[in-house]
């Protein structure tokens, strides 16, 4: 028996060495590539035709974008427009990848902190860069609440200042952490089917059954979350209001 | 964060290995093991870039030029279409006037046509009645010299009966010019 981490390790396909530093192609980086070959082909090849009446490829390409763009738009506004493809391909690649995470012996670059984080350090300081770059110092007054007592002014300051450098935290482990959780329980039921055999292996089959559409439901939904998660924090940057 | 991987350590183990089963097995989380970061991250830039360069280069103008199109087409239909019912109603608005003007026409010369006819007819019946009061008067006269003649010719009659009748019973000629007299103003008598 595979231990149920066992599924989540990183395996050195092709090994890159540049003077010390480890850039080798893993499992990771292959189902990297995969998520972006397979988007482009949703998104450039089903848009190929560029027909008034789409087809079927082409009405999932524009229906991914008007997806996101109505996102940005109800959450954002106007000024959202310039970040929209940023934002587009932050979702479509977290898609791809929970998504592709569902096939059998595939692997899942989203189940690990590392790469969560990056993208949600990345969205952080781009979020915090723009709302220093649109309003200067004037950002700083986003952590005085309005309308407060003096007297408490200070510890909302120091409350307002955590919970915004707490959420490249949250941001990363709530979308690796369903990963990470989601496949683990898929292979903890699924060693639990072989052990019970044939007598009574079917009630965690069933139950991974019911898991598996869970996962694809899950799948989706992280990868929205993170997007709208995206879009309010720029929204916060660019109004500056909760 | 991205850890310096010992080079040494990971040439060493990791060259041999192509599935890298071979790795040494860190104890507890893959998600923990640091010499796996730097690859992952380097692999997560090529991958988010180049995905980010797709779409901004290529899908994103692809769909958005798309979707502008459509909905240049379908309001150019709508507008198209909102024309076409103006100018049928138009057309239709223009038809009842001419309809309508049509109508008023034909009943101005229905009533002219009539006023002229019966014009005619009076006319008509007015040359028609003199005419025949004409041949009234015409026939009125015939009648008076037929009658004139026949009366003539009835108080000669009369006058040659009554001279026969006289002279047979008086035996004698009679006195001509008296009894034409008389026989005159009997028959005249008679005749009114």
């Amino acid at each position: 028996m595979h231990s149920p981490m066992e599924q989540f390790e990183i395996k050195r396909l092709l090994h890159l060495n540049f003077g010390g530093f480890d850039a080798s192609f893993t499992n990771s980086s292959l189902w990297m590539v995969i998520t972006v070959v397979l988007a482009t082909g949703v998104f450039v090849m089903g848009m190929r035709q560029r027909a008034l009446v789409p087809g079927r490829l082409q009405s999932v390409a524009e229906l991914g974008y008007e997806f996101i763009a109505g996102m940005v738009r109800d959450n954002v506004g106007d000024q959202g427009k310039k970040y929209f493809p940023f934002i587009f391909t932050l979702f479509i690649f977290i898609l791809f990848c929970n998504v592709l995470g569902m096939v059998p012996y595939s692997f899942t670059p989203t189940s690990h902190i590392v790469v969560t984080f990056a993208m949600a350090l990345v969205v952080f300081i781009g979020v915090t860069v723009i709302g220093f770059a649109r309003h200067g110092l004037h950002f700083f007054s986003f952590f005085v609440p309005k309308g407060v007592p003096a007297v408490l002014v200070p510890l909302l300051v120091l409350i307002e200042v955590i919970s915004y450098f707490i959420r490249p935290v949250s941001l990363s482990v709530r979308l690796f952490a369903n990963m990470l959780a989601g496949h683990t329980m898929l292979k903890v039921f699924g060693g639990f089917v072989v052990a019970m055999g044939l007598i009574g292996g079917w009630a965690p089959l069933a139950f991974i059954v019911a898991l598996t559409g869970l996962e694809l439901l899950i799948a989706f939904l992280q990868a929205y979350v993170f997007a709208i998660l995206t879009c309010l924090y720029l929204n916060d940057a660019i109004h500056l209001h909760h | 964060m991205r850890t310096p991987v010992y080079s040494a350590l990971a040439g060493g183990l990791v060259s041999l290995a192509v599935s890298g089963a071979a790795a040494a097995k860190p104890a507890g989380m893959p998600q923990l093991d640091f010499h796996s970061f730097a690859p992952q991250l380097v692999w997560l830039a090529i991958a988010f870039v180049a995905l980010y360069l797709v779409m901004t280069k290529l899908a994103v103008p692809a769909i958005s030029d798309t979707l502008a199109k459509r909905q240049a087409k379908i309001q150019s239909d709508l507008d198209a279409a909102e024309k076409a019912n103006e100018d049928t109603r138009a057309l239709v608005a223009a038809y009842e006037k001419r309809l309508a003007d049509a109508r008023e026409e034909s009943r101005g010369l229905q009533r002219q046509q009539g006023e002229a006819d019966s014009a005619v007819a009076t006319a008509r019946l007015a040359e028609l009645g003199e005419k025949l009061n004409g041949r009234i008067a015409e026939a009125e006269k015939r009648i008076a010299g037929q009658r004139d003649t026949v009366m003539a010719g009835l108080e000669q009659m009369a006058g040659e009966i009554a001279q026969n009748v006289y002279a047979k019973l008086a035996g004698q000629p009679a006195d001509g010019a008296a009894l034409g007299a008389k026989v005159a103003s009997a028959v005249k008598g008679t005749s009114r």
